[in-house]
């Protein structure tokens, strides 16, 4: 059976120039970047060589980025890093639709005795930027909102954001882990303080991930052992990861500067188009407001996504929904309770996100095989 | 995605006896679309209190509908009594396992099946309880239609049988039909033995 992948902001495929780069570092060039010999050290050339690669992306100085073993770490460390710098500038200010990596520890330290304000969004995913502006004060040590979401793609005004937080003397951190090689981030230009990165969603491998941390910003770590990463990060460097992190950072800016979000934008355009006009009843999520290009959720009224899911799953499609019926309550994600959906419309919620390597054809499959699954659906279901 | 079994996965693609009855004897309705999954299913019942037929829709996923299908064609042709003793486990058992995740998706059929006979009982003893009104202080014209000794041999939520002396039974039963299908809102079908 034929299989296609509509599920990019789950993961990426590594691109093959990334795998190629990747590996002569598992069992040709095996040494420890950290040892004295030149074996070990060459490696570190490599290791270096991906964090100039990653820094271009991003409009970095190398040695402002840190490897780490991915977005979950990156937020990590940038969250309970900046939150307890300065005891007296302990606060945080997140979203509620930020990804788990940084939403839990968010909660986590707000148990440890950190205020922290959740702030919302509107039903189009919008964040209400003037509740972000009255909460951050003289306390909030961080400001932490993600440039992208990953369920509906909606884009946080990140420069606006990073305004208000300098603006109260707080850090600016973005969990851009979505938002990276799909449209133009420039922590320089965008005045960022910290960002989190994550290979595998740019077609690199799993498990590595890089944390930008601006100059000067003197965070302390979250693994505490050797000397790696100048003491931010310790352990032994991941380094076919790294190297990987860096050829696919490489790649991601070529991309991006030969149109590739141009290229997403009118697949995403298409399959819109193409579910709006034959699946009646359905709504594209955050349709009017400013999106990744390769994002779309789309909510097929009175069916449920995980039925959608099985029988796409079929048809050797692989698509993704913000809910799974597994608890005996089936609650739909909290990006779609923010911005106001009920159950229903929660649990009818389908996400749709492609590549570079999506192709015309893979939409039209995906066309084609769609509309009959949600209409046997609707035969099935009460509210249809 | 889930390890479902084959069975499991034939009874979701095809799922048997979709739909709704015009007219059932027993309704039920279980879940709301607040809390996830839902499921509608009505039944309709013979003399022998039997589901001759059943028919369901579902808000759920591949585990709910698959076992709303299963149910239904397990609880076919049983009496109401047996059907209502049909466990969770059984239609998991019937579906060839289901994962021990899906398990309260096989609950929904159960609640929304007990939810019809509910509503089944309940039609009927509102006919039975219309009838004995009707019988015990008739209007002047029916009280002249019915015979001395007016038995009742059943009752049904959409048909009574009653047994006696009574002359002009056509008419009679014309009558009593009119009154119960007013009083009921529904078609009764009255006939006399």
């Amino acid at each position: 059976m034929r299989h296609v992948y509509f599920d990019s902001n789950a993961t990426t495929r590594v691109a093959p120039e990334v795998l190629e780069e990747m590996m002569p570092y598992f069992d040709r060039s095996y040494g420890n970047p950290s040892s004295f010999h030149s074996f070990g050290s060459a490696c570190m050339e490599a290791v270096e060589k991906a964090r100039k690669q990653v820094a271009d992306l991003i409009g970095a100085a190398p040695e402002e980025v840190f490897f780490t073993s991915g977005g979950t770490e990156s937020d990590n460390t940038a969250l309970k890093g900046a939150a307890r710098m300065d005891p007296s500038r302990n606060g945080l200010v997140v979203s509620a639709v930020e990804h788990p990596a940084v939403l839990e520890t968010a909660r986590y330290l707000e148990r440890r005795g950190h205020p922290v304000f959740y702030a919302g969004v509107d039903s189009e995913g919008s964040l209400n930027v003037r509740e972000v502006s009255s909460a951050v004060d003289e306390g909030t040590a961080l400001v932490s909102l993600m440039a992208a979401n990953n369920e509906t793609g909606v884009l946080f005004p990140v420069d606006e954001l990073a305004k208000i937080a300098h603006g109260m003397g707080a850090l600016y951190h973005t969990d851009a882990v979505q938002a990276v090689g799909k449209i133009e981030i420039d922590v320089r230009k965008q005045d960022i303080d910290l960002l989190s990165i994550s290979a595998h969603k740019l077609h690199g491998p799993m498990g590595a991930g890089a944390l930008f941390v601006r100059r000067g910003i003197d965070l302390p770590p979250l693994m505490h052992g050797g000397h790696q990463e100048e003491g931010l990060r310790a352990g032994t460097l991941n380094v076919p990861g790294i190297v990987g992190l860096g050829k696919a950072a490489e790649l991601a800016g070529e991309e991006l500067r030969e149109g590739s979000a141009e290229r997403l934008r009118n697949l995403r355009n298409r399959i819109e188009e193409g579910i709006i006009s034959t699946c009646p009843e359905t709504l594209i999520l955050a349709s009017e407001t400013e999106r990744l290009p390769n994002t779309l959720t789309a909510v097929f009224g009175g069916i449920e996504s995980e039925a959608i899911l099985t029988l796409l799953d079929m048809k050797g499609i692989s698509a993704s929904s913000g809910s799974a019926c597994s608890t005996g309550t089936t609650d739909p994600s909290h990006v779609l309770t923010a911005m106001g959906c009920d159950a229903n419309m929660g649990n009818s919620a389908i996400r749709i996100s492609f590549d570079r390597y999506t192709t015309e054809e893979e939409v039209d499959y995906l066309l084609e095989q769609l509309p009959p699954i949600v209409e046997k659906l609707r035969d099935v279901s009460p509210y249809a | 995605m889930w390890k479902y079994s084959e069975k499991l996965i034939e009874h979701f693609k095809n799922p048997r006896n979709v739909g709704t009855l015009e007219d059932p004897d027993g309704h039920g309705e279980v879940g709301s679309p607040v809390c996830g999954d839902a499921m509608v299913l009505d039944i309709r019942v013979d003399d022998e209190q039997r589901i001759s037929d059943i028919k369901f829709k579902t808000f759920g996923c591949a585990g709910a509908i698959a076992s709303a299908s299963a149910l239904t064609e397990m609880a076919k042709g049983r009496t109401l009594q047996e059907a209502l003793s049909i466990k969770a486990s059984e239609i998991a058992n019937y579906l060839g396992g289901m994962p021990k995740e899906k398990f309260h998706c096989s609950v929904l059929g159960n609640e929304a099946l007990a939810d019809a006979v509910k509503d089944y009982r309940q039609r009927r003893a509102r006919l039975a309880n219309e009838l004995e009104t009707l019988l015990s202080n008739p209007p002047e014209d029916l009280a002249r239609l019915l015979g001395e000794e007016v038995e009742v041999l059943s009752v049904h939520p959409s048909r009574v049988r009653l047994g006696g002396t009574a002359d002009h039974t056509d008419t009679l039963a014309e009558r009593l039909s009119k009154l119960l299908s007013d009083s009921v809102d529904r078609d009764v079908e009255v006939s006399l033995e």
